[in-house]
């Protein structure tokens, strides 16, 4: 029941007034700075240049190769977090033994700082003085250059976002998985269907709408990615590892370039929305199937 | 829950998955074990090759807190209070309105007019272009002239009967909600312009207190309203119908009955905003520099001080977690009620 009192307006403009003045005027801001030739050092007056900025992006390869970064690290992160999370998920829901201790350990890597978890990491992956090294070394494997070759970086970059976020995944799928309705299973036990059928025709297409929420949560989120990338290493080699966020940082702070940045950051708004849409458009026909 | 799934499978399956499950375990904890051990070791402890357990591999040491104590590497202590108030404070403020307009959304009835909408950002773009351009005010104050007047004229929109669609309160959560789609940068690059202008009008807002409040209170604000909407949604509307047949105000329903109903989801929510502002980096990196420093900013800037001392960064880093693994211990008690449920359907 909805009820109608003024003071609903009391309640709800707070809110939206802080929403509006942080993210609004920050939006105006930099969508009019973006028209703009505008640097700070050596200190030039601004000076309108319409879409220029953005041309001169679209022509370089650094941005292309950010684009092209991110995208690699957000999908193949990802597409492994799903996998695993679910996995576990799976196995936590069926009471594997031992899943009380795993619950406790499960929430731990999303709290932590990215920064934290990716010095952490530098210190595993040290080529000398890591113990992934040691391990690897049992095996014939002698000092691999985790951070100093661009293809290892990407992997170990990849890695930490796999540590960290699949908790996130697993305790999703978590959630869903306890509100499966439990007869439709006994039917199907009394079908004789295996295991493996009940996931396909049951767990996996019930749990398809919270999959689609989750994967499309992580998917934005890891567009983002900056922390991690800054601490472990810097964008390098070259530029090997740098993703779009850490590439708008050097421009606007190491560069002060602010209307390249501006227009750097719009168009990485875009890339998002359409990412966004597209993945919302190519799943929408599977999830009303399921409705 | 249900149980199925592992009850179909063969005994040797059954090992088999348990083993995975260890394994993920494992690989989740060894890092966390890891830097633990390490911000014991002294330096020969570490250089000399990876150790791993205390008294039997290398003598363990308090020295690199003492060093952190006393700031031997960057002003710990005190970022480390700039964290707590700055989190603290955020979280607080952000989850008391963010759950305000949760509630306004459950139980009340909002209409805007797209028109209204339209109309607010054209007249706070197009005012603040002419005001900069025409009338000679710098940027941060034709900003501040245009907002209020684009706001006014929207609210004055809002009850003409403008043609096209009307939204309700599901399009004004979604709203919300999509501000958690922006890449930060964007946000946090104009918010560092805008702040550093305003600041040479005489008011600092970078590396200030309430400039880095007020980003991360607007930073939690979507999903704050996001998870408290299914708290509230939760709440058996009779206790409420009773007390408006009573004729008592709305503020006191809500500050009575809902938030007191509502108080595990509240915490809950504030221990999460909590956990995004201690953890969040580029807001920090952008908007501070020395006084309102944050731990994840100190804690990054450990590695290049003086090449790689891990088992200062080790302390350093077990500093900014252990606060967080204290949050988890008490987040995982109460995920067991179902606390995420609500908030992915």
């Amino acid at each position: 029941m909805m009820r109608n009192d003024p003071i609903k307006h009391v309640f709800i403009w707070p809110a939206v007034l802080v929403v509006l003045a942080i993210s609004i005027f920050p939006l105006i801001y930099s969508l009019t700075t973006s028209f703009l030739s505008y640097r700070l050092i050596p200190p030039i007056p601004p000076r309108v240049v319409w879409l220029g900025n953005y041309i001169a992006l679209l022509q370089e390869p650094r941005f292309w190769n950010a684009i092209f970064t991110t995208t690699l690290i957000a999908f193949i992160a990802v597409g492994l977090q799903y996998a695993i999370g679910f996995g576990v998920a799976l196995a936590l829901n069926a009471r594997v033994p031992g899943e009380r201790l795993f619950r406790v350990a499960l929430l731990l890597p999303m709290l932590l700082a990215p920064v934290a978890v990716a010095l952490v990491a530098r210190m595993i992956f040290n080529p000398t003085m890591g113990p992934l090294n040691q391990l690897l070394g049992k095996f014939g494997l002698v000092n691999l250059p985790f951070l100093t070759n661009g293809h290892w970086a990407l992997a170990c970059i990849i890695a930490v976002e796999v540590w960290q976020w699949t908790p996130f995944i697993i305790l999703m799928m978590l959630a869903g998985l306890q509100t499966l309705p439990e007869d439709v299973y006994e039917a199907a036990e009394l079908e004789n269907a295996s295991a493996w059928q009940q996931f396909w025709g049951i767990t996996f297409p019930m749990l398809l709408p919270i999959s689609a929420a989750v994967v499309f949560i992580r998917l934005i989120e890891s567009y983002k990615i900056m922390d991690t990338v800054f601490v472990m290493t810097g964008g390098g080699p070259g530029v090997d590892t740098e993703t779009l966020t850490l590439f708008a940082y050097q421009e606007g702070f190491k560069k002060f370039n602010l209307g390249y940045t501006s227009a750097l950051s719009f168009l990485f708004l875009i890339a998002i929305t359409i990412i966004g849409v597209t993945y919302l458009a190519l799943l929408r026909p599977h999830l009303e199937k399921r409705r | 829950m249900s149980g199925q799934g592992l009850t179909g499978l063969s005994p040797w399956s059954r090992r088999l998955v348990a083993a995975g499950v260890l394994a993920w375990c494992l690989i989740t904890v060894f890092p966390l074990y890891w830097v633990v051990v390490t911000a014991f070791k002294t330096p020969p402890g570490v250089v000399g090759g990876p150790t791993y357990l205390p008294f039997i591999d290398f003598t363990p040491t308090l020295q690199p807190f003492i060093d952190l104590y006393q700031g031997i590497r960057g002003e710990f202590f005190r970022t480390f209070l700039n964290s707590t108030i700055v989190g603290l404070s955020a979280a607080a403020i952000a989850t008391a309105i963010g759950a305000m307009a949760a509630y306004a959304l459950v139980r009340f009835e909002f209409r805007v007019r797209l028109g209204a909408g339209l109309a607010f950002f054209l007249l706070a773009l197009g005012g603040y272009l002419v005001f900069n351009n025409n009338f000679g005010f710098t940027r941060p104050q034709a900003l501040l002239l245009a907002f209020p007047i684009a706001l006014a004229v929207a609210i004055i929109a809002n009850r003409l009967p403008l043609p096209g669609p009307i939204l309700g309160n599901e399009d004004i959560l979604f709203w919300f909600v999509s501000q958690r789609m922006f890449p930060p940068i964007v946000t946090a690059f104009a918010l560092y312009l805008l702040y550093s202008e305003i600041g040479r009008l005489g008011f600092q807002l970078i590396d200030s207190y309430i400039g880095l409040t007020l980003c991360y209170v607007a930073f939690s604000l979507p999903i704050v309203v996001w998870l408290m909407r299914d708290f509230f949604e939760a709440i058996p509307i009779e206790v409420e119908e009773a007390a408006m047949v009573d004729n008592v105000p709305s503020w006191r329903i809500f500050v009575g009955i809902v938030v007191p109903m509502s108080m595990n989801g509240l915490l809950a929510t504030f221990m999460i905003t909590l956990a995004f502002v201690w953890n969040e980096f580029l807001f920090a990196l952008f908007l501070t520099n020395s006084r309102w420093q944050t731990l994840p900013i100190l804690v990054a800037g450990q590695n290049s001080q003086r090449g790689d001392e891990w088992w200062a960064i080790s302390a350093a880093a077990l500093v900014a977690i252990i606060p967080m693994m204290i949050m988890a211990g008490l987040l995982s008690r109460m995920m067991r009620s179902g606390l995420l449920l609500g908030a992915i359907k």
